[in-house]
């Protein structure tokens, strides 16, 4: 039978190739062996899926190796998910996020790469796509237990739904329960602050920071 | 290809979703042809000097096409084209067309690369957003520099009435309208009752209502679509081209093919731009401009996408006679040294690769009416200076250029600049004599570097 160390660097070179199968296989021999699914997902995926985020910042991998990165992890996640709540316990995340465009914007790339960054950062992210409905939002947010709501809008003509989102929650009494965070091209701190947003990200890098940064207001 | 095969295909073509279209068929097919052809990007290059790499990107991008297809957002399905029908859609594209009315028509034409024709030049606020009691100032300053040969996307309203306008509202609609009106009323104005004007009112299907032959954008002005990156299409643009092709309008695609995206680093989004002026071309569109976008900057001057715009336009002006144009989008604004110098860069690398010019306009985010008039007539100057000009001579200023903001390339670090009313007298619409200083100043530079603006 293969060592800790052997499994972990397997998890490693799974994520490293993107390879979704290599990912499931290599959380199943660490089930079948035993190992403490948290210390697995600290070992084998997060080391690479930092790696790999810090190399998409500087432009060394893209967009699609990004994607199917965070996907191969979140393959593999579910596998160790499903053996910890096996045992009676869970796999922790960081928080939940609820992301997507907003309505009458149909923008996607920017929102899949916070999505992936998210992911990739250890966040439980459910990506609604785009031309999301305000309301769509909120009941997702409900349903997913989300800690944070993430919308990006691309332009200036679509903005304007942050702040329905913003002020549908206030009226709902649900402010204090989602943290939200704004971003795309045209979104800036100001128009944060305008609207009542809790924060602004001007790109995924900025989000996972922020997020990570201010995990004190959203996390319950 | 007729319209009625295009939406026939909408609607039974293959069946997927736009994540495995985007991962499957384009970025996987990106590294497939990559590869196959071998277009890479030296990791220092600005402008291409290589044409065997821009007919082994033009191959490839229409390869890609072939392999791909283009998705439609909202059937989820792909509308898929044959070799023949992209042969023959490129051997009917047309390589000039005349746009206007009266005294004011004009004609664009096709470019070959280091072409000595002079570019066509769309200029105007770039869809920035515009005050709606500037709109018609702002406009008839962009008009009234005869070197603009098209007055382009005459700014959004984002506001109206004191409201922000909600897209497919009735306000939306209204300003839909107002955008025809006050657009048409700016280039009377400027004595120029015919130039055309390059419209796309709203982001929403009503900005059909900006158009009316007594009021309103005409049958003779081109009308702008997008696709969204990469190769995709949505009802919006599908609707609107059936429309203005209907109506005989000439049709203007826009599309922003990204770096870092689904096409990869500069030389594999390169295919995908040499992909979306082919599925340009044979969804009808007469005029097609590349706006490269890149993740992380955000702007268009960064050293991939010079490089991009540069083997993109190549790629396609070698091989087909598509009316290219290319956009100018930057990190500096308006009222300050860099945004000449980026926009210009630009221009020297496009313009000798074959390409029409539109803009320029700093990028996202921006505040109200945050562009100049004085500008795009420089954008012009140096946009025809450039015609002619051999691409080795172009790269030796564009690499000067890039040395004077590649460090503020960054929106934090870019200048901030100011918007057209500190820039201009509003009365008069005469530039203010700070700006003025800055157009000379910058002026002499461009000629110290060697661009033969005298």
């Amino acid at each position: 039978m293969a060592t800790a160390e052997e499994i972990y660097a397997k998890m490693q070179v799974s994520i490293e190739d993107y390879d979704r199968d290599a990912a499931v296989a290599a959380a199943q021999e660490a089930v079948a062996a035993g190992l403490d699914p948290l210390v697995a997902v600290e070992s084998g995926f997060a080391q690479p899926i930092r790696k790999l985020g810090e190399a998409f910042d500087r432009m060394e991998i893209f967009l699609p190796q990004l994607v199917m990165a965070a996907d191969a992890m979140k393959a593999g996640m579910d596998v160790l998910e499903e053996a910890m709540k096996a045992g009676g316990g869970a796999l922790e995340n960081k928080g939940v996020v609820v992301l997507g465009t907003v309505e009458g914007d149909i923008h996607d790339i920017g929102k899949t790469v916070v999505g992936a960054m998210l992911q990739a950062n250890g966040y439980e992210v459910h990506d609604l796509g785009v031309e999301v409905p305000s309301t769509r939002f909120i009941q997702a947010a409900q349903e997913a237990g989300a800690d944070v709501i993430a919308m990006s809008a691309l332009l200036s003509t679509t903005m304007l739904f942050q702040r329905d989102v913003v002020e549908l929650l206030r009226n709902k009494g649900l402010a204090e329960k989602h943290f939200v965070i704004v971003g795309g091209a045209p979104v800036t701190q100001a128009w944060a602050d305008e609207i009542g947003a809790n924060a602004y990200a001007r790109d995924a890098v900025e989000a996972v920071k922020v997020l990570d940064g201010r995990r004190g207001e959203w996390a319950k | 290809m007729n319209f009625k095969e295009v939406a026939k295909r909408a609607e039974t073509g293959p069946l997927m979703e736009a994540n495995d279209f985007l991962m499957q068929r384009v970025a996987a097919n990106v590294v497939k042809l990559q590869k196959e052809y071998d277009v890479r990007w030296d990791g220092k290059t600005l402008v291409n000097l290589d044409d065997d790499l821009a007919d082994r990107c033009w191959a490839a991008g229409k390869e890609l096409l072939l392999t791909s297809g283009l998705y439609s957002m909202n059937s989820r399905r792909v509308i898929e084209f044959s070799p023949e029908e992209v042969e023959h859609a490129l051997r009917f594209a047309p390589s000039r067309l005349t746009m206007g009315e009266g005294k004011d028509v004009i004609t664009i034409h096709h470019r070959d690369v280091e072409d000595s024709r002079l570019p066509f030049v769309f200029s105007g606020p770039f869809n920035a957003d515009t005050h709606e009691d500037m709109f018609v100032k702002l406009n008839e300053a962009f008009a009234q520099e005869r070197i603009i040969d098209c007055l382009f996307l005459p700014g959004y309203l984002k506001e109206l009435d004191g409201l922000m306008i909600r897209p497919n509202s009735g306000l939306s609609s209204r300003a839909a309208v107002l955008y025809g009106q006050w657009s048409r009323e700016a280039v009377r104005r400027a004595g120029r009752p015919g130039m055309p004007i390059c419209g796309h009112a709203v982001m929403a299907l009503n900005e059909i209502a900006c158009t009316n032959e007594a009021w309103g954008l005409r049958q003779t002005d081109p009308r702008a679509m997008v696709f969204i990156s990469e190769l995709q299409v949505d009802d919006v643009t599908l609707t609107r081209l059936a429309y203005y092709a209907a109506y005989g309008c000439p049709l203007y695609l826009g599309f922003t093919p990204l770096v870092g995206g689904y096409g990869g680093g500069p030389d594999g989004t390169a295919i995908v731009a040499a992909a979306s002026f082919v599925a340009g071309a044979v969804l009808g569109f007469e005029i097609c401009h590349i706006g490269p976008q890149h993740l992380k900057y955000k702007q268009q001057t960064n050293n991939h996408s010079l490089f991009l715009g540069s083997l993109a336009n190549q790629a396609t002006n070698r091989n087909s006679h598509i009316i290219t144009t290319t956009s100018h989008t930057t990190a500096g604004r308006p009222g300050s040294d860099q945004y000449p110098y980026e926009f210009s860069a630009l221009a020297l690398s496009v313009v000798p690769s074959g390409s029409n010019v539109s803009g320029p306009r700093p990028a996202e985010p921006l505040g109200f009416n945050n562009v100049s008039p004085l500008m795009a007539r420089l954008f012009a100057e140096v946009a025809q200076a450039a015609a002619g000009m051999n691409r080795e001579k172009a790269a030796l200023i564009v690499e000067q250029l890039y040395e004077k903001y590649k460090d503020k390339i960054e929106f934090k670090e870019a200048p901030k600049g100011q918007p057209f009313e500190e820039l201009y007298d509003v009365d008069t619409l005469r530039p203010t004599p700070e700006h003025q200083a800055t157009y000379e100043r910058v002026r002499e530079e461009l000629i110290r570097l060697g661009v033969p603006l005298a």
